[in-house]
């Protein structure tokens, strides 16, 4: 029996079928690079399928806002005022007459930009200062450490609160404020992950080898610290959410009529007695999205490993 | 059975021909800091290797011996470069290894390769086994693109694999299989000396045999040289040509093979070769049990290092450090019950003691 046919056999049991992707069809559309072997298991599983889903469906629903929106976002209406969940308006309406429903759509727009451009930041930032850091050590390491000390001393959202007073209030400025807050966590982390893996004997046999130290920091040490920055990057979508919120709440981040989840939501919050779906639905949204993330995060770990991984 | 044993007599005498080293380690030391407090302020050295110096010559293999934390591994590590020696020299065919830089490195690297002793931290999980071998294949502009690739396959074949393993990772391998990658990989640059560290310690007892004679196979093609690094005496009795020990930090005997395991010169090779089993349980040996433990290489005792625990130990020992010196017959022994000191000497040091 060969592999393929003994995989098709595993991967076909009784039970298992769901999603009922043969690892023979899995490996006709991928190939059998490195990254194909890492989406093909992770289309194998059960809860990574589920968040990309869920994500999937928070990418459709913002690029394609326009046309699944019901009502002008900003479309204020005094005689629909704080309308419960309907026909007219599906997921109710807000204090100021407007669609709750095709906000969130707006909104879930704003909301995922904020969380993917200011990881993105984090890590084009942190993860470099931590492999530098890490992998030469020495008081080039000590003194960035202790920089890095100084920004985790302060708490998140306090230091994104600085960066928007330095750089003023808008989305924009939210997108940089949190990802800059976000950039002691990764600068930590990466630099946890290269102390360990710059010891392995395949970091000493390059180094033998006379490959350069660029090279092996990029093909050798930081590949091999991947899971640890993927998860945290889910974690840091959510995190980067909640700060937005929170900044936008203050009056830093989304301006007023902007339908910015985390607004929405602290804006709703007056009104939880009399309409609950003006904090139920957005929090359901945020709830959702950072689950999401944490299940393709988990499942991207387990993919990316390539012991977990197996064949 | 036989034709290894001439191959290896053939070697030998071309060994003894050869007076030029391949590698010469002067005075070689790697302290290790000891930092304590807030502030790492170094309040000690763990002298993992202390003043070593020997010669390995084209073609044979240098065998160096001793118990685990005597500083063998990092011997070969400091002398490959891969850590920063504290003090000493080490040549590569005259040319000074810890001065070379840029290109010169570069080439000295391409000659000395190592073979680690965990083959499963010894490859990146995350590259093929075609791409890690075709990696180093292109830094040295050995080969590029399909050229190195079957560069790559000829030499997982020449260790005894798959032309088709080039595309495999790692952990689709078995411990053997991935000690010949590494051995592969390590070949692949065409390297003329080889380090050694405890390549068969981490395998599986049937297996070891067969990396064994891949190294005495691959030496014999290649005209290698190994630096092999051991625990083991009775695979150093196999493959080795000539014996080096070491104790806490130190070499205390250097021998040809033959003279070590039939005489050894030194109380500590005496008490290792005395511990090694014997598969025939009719014959008795005596076994030297040496007393306490080998003491911390942060704090050695003062005068030879092993007197503590030497059945022989004399009280200039105690004061002295004893030389690694040649014999009258060629062998190396750091002993003073080989090489009595002379009178002033031992004046002298206990005059110091007196001082303290």
């Amino acid at each position: 029996m060969d592999t393929v046919e003994r995989m098709n056999n595993h991967y076909a049991g009784a039970g298992r079928g769901w999603p009922a992707l043969k690892y023979a069809q899995l490996r006709h559309w991928f190939g059998n690079s490195e990254w194909s072997q890492v989406a093909r298991h992770l289309l194998r599983n059960r809860g990574a399928v589920i968040g990309l889903v869920i994500i999937g469906t928070f990418v459709m629903a913002s690029v394609f806002a326009p046309y699944l929106a019901t009502h002008n976002p900003l479309e204020t209406s005094l005689t629909t005022r704080l309308m419960s969940p309907g026909s007219e308006h599906w997921l109710g309406s807000d204090e100021l007459g407007r669609d709750l429903y095709s906000r969130m759509l707006y909104g879930g727009r704003i909301s995922l930009n904020i969380g993917i451009i200011s990881v993105l930041i984090g890590v084009a930032i942190g993860v470099p200062i931590g492999a530098i850091s890490g992998y030469y050590g020495g008081k080039l390491d000590i003194i960035t450490q202790r920089f890095i000390d100084i920004m985790i001393a302060f708490p998140g959202i306090l230091l994104a609160i600085v960066v928007v007073a330095v750089l003023g209030v808008g989305v924009q400025n939210v997108m940089i404020a949190t990802g800059i807050a976000s950039v002691p966590v990764y600068a930590r982390l990466v630099r946890g992950s290269v102390l360990s893996v710059k010891e392995q004997s395949y970091v000493k046999a390059a180094r033998a080898a006379g490959i350069s130290d660029a090279a092996i920091i990029f093909r050798h040490v930081l590949p091999n610290c991947l899971a640890p920055i993927i998860v945290q990057s889910t974690f840091q979508i959510a995190t980067a959410i909640l700060w937005a919120a929170g900044l936008s709440f203050l009056g830093l981040g989304a301006q007023a009529p902007m339908p910015e989840w985390g607004r929405i939501l602290s804006q709703g919050r007056g009104f939880m007695r009399t309409a609950a779906h003006l904090t139920t639905f957005p929090g359901m949204a945020i709830l959702l999205m950072v689950l999401g993330f944490n299940l393709l995060g988990d499942g991207l770990r387990d993919a990316l490993d390539p012991k977990s991984r197996g064949r | 059975m036989s034709e290894p044993a001439t191959r290896k007599a053939e070697r030998a005498s071309a060994v003894s021909e050869s007076n030029e080293a391949v590698l010469a380690v002067r005075n070689l030391k790697k302290y290790f800091p000891i930092k304590t407090g807030v502030l790492s302020r170094v309040t000690g050295y763990v002298r993992a290797v202390d003043d070593v110096s020997f010669g390995i010559y084209p073609g044979e293999t240098f065998a160096l011996v001793g118990e685990s934390g005597c500083g063998k591994s990092t011997t070969g590590q400091v002398l490959l470069r891969l850590l920063l020696a504290t003090a000493g020299s080490v040549h590569f065919r005259g040319e000074d290894v810890f001065a070379a830089t840029g290109e010169r490195m570069r080439r000295l690297r391409k000659q000395m390769q190592i073979v680690f002793q965990d083959p499963y931290s010894a490859l990146n999980p995350r590259m093929t086994v075609g791409a890690a071998i075709r990696e180093i294949l292109q830094v040295h502009n050995i080969a590029r693109g399909e050229e190195a690739f079957e560069k790559a396959q000829e030499v997982l074949v020449r260790c005894g694999l798959d032309a088709q393993h080039v595309g495999r990772y790692p952990h689709e391998f078995s411990g053997g299989q991935r000690q010949r990658v590494v051995i592969a990989r390590a070949l692949a640059l065409e390297p003329s000396f080889i380090v050694a560290d405890e390549p068969i310690s981490a395998l599986d007892v049937s297996i070891q045999s067969q990396i064994i004679n891949l190294l005495e196979d691959l030496q014999d093609e290649f005209g290698l040289t190994y630096l092999f690094i051991s625990h083991d005496l009775s695979v150093v009795k196999h493959i080795g040509d000539r014996v080096g020990v070491m104790y806490l930090g130190k070499l205390v005997e250097i021998g040809g093979k033959r003279e070590f395991y039939h005489e050894p010169l030194h109380p500590y090779s005496q008490a290792l070769l005395s511990a090694v089993p014997v598969s025939d349980p009719l014959i008795k040996k005596k076994r030297i049990i040496l007393a306490g433990d080998v003491p911390s290489p942060a704090n050695p005792p003062p005068g030879c290092s092993f007197h503590p625990r030497c059945p022989y130990a004399m009280n200039v020992c105690m004061a002295l450090v004893p030389q690694l010196k040649p014999t009258e017959s060629g062998r190396y022994a750091a002993c003073h019950l080989v090489h009595p000191p002379d009178a002033d000497a031992v004046r002298e040091a206990s005059n110091r003691d007196a001082h303290y």
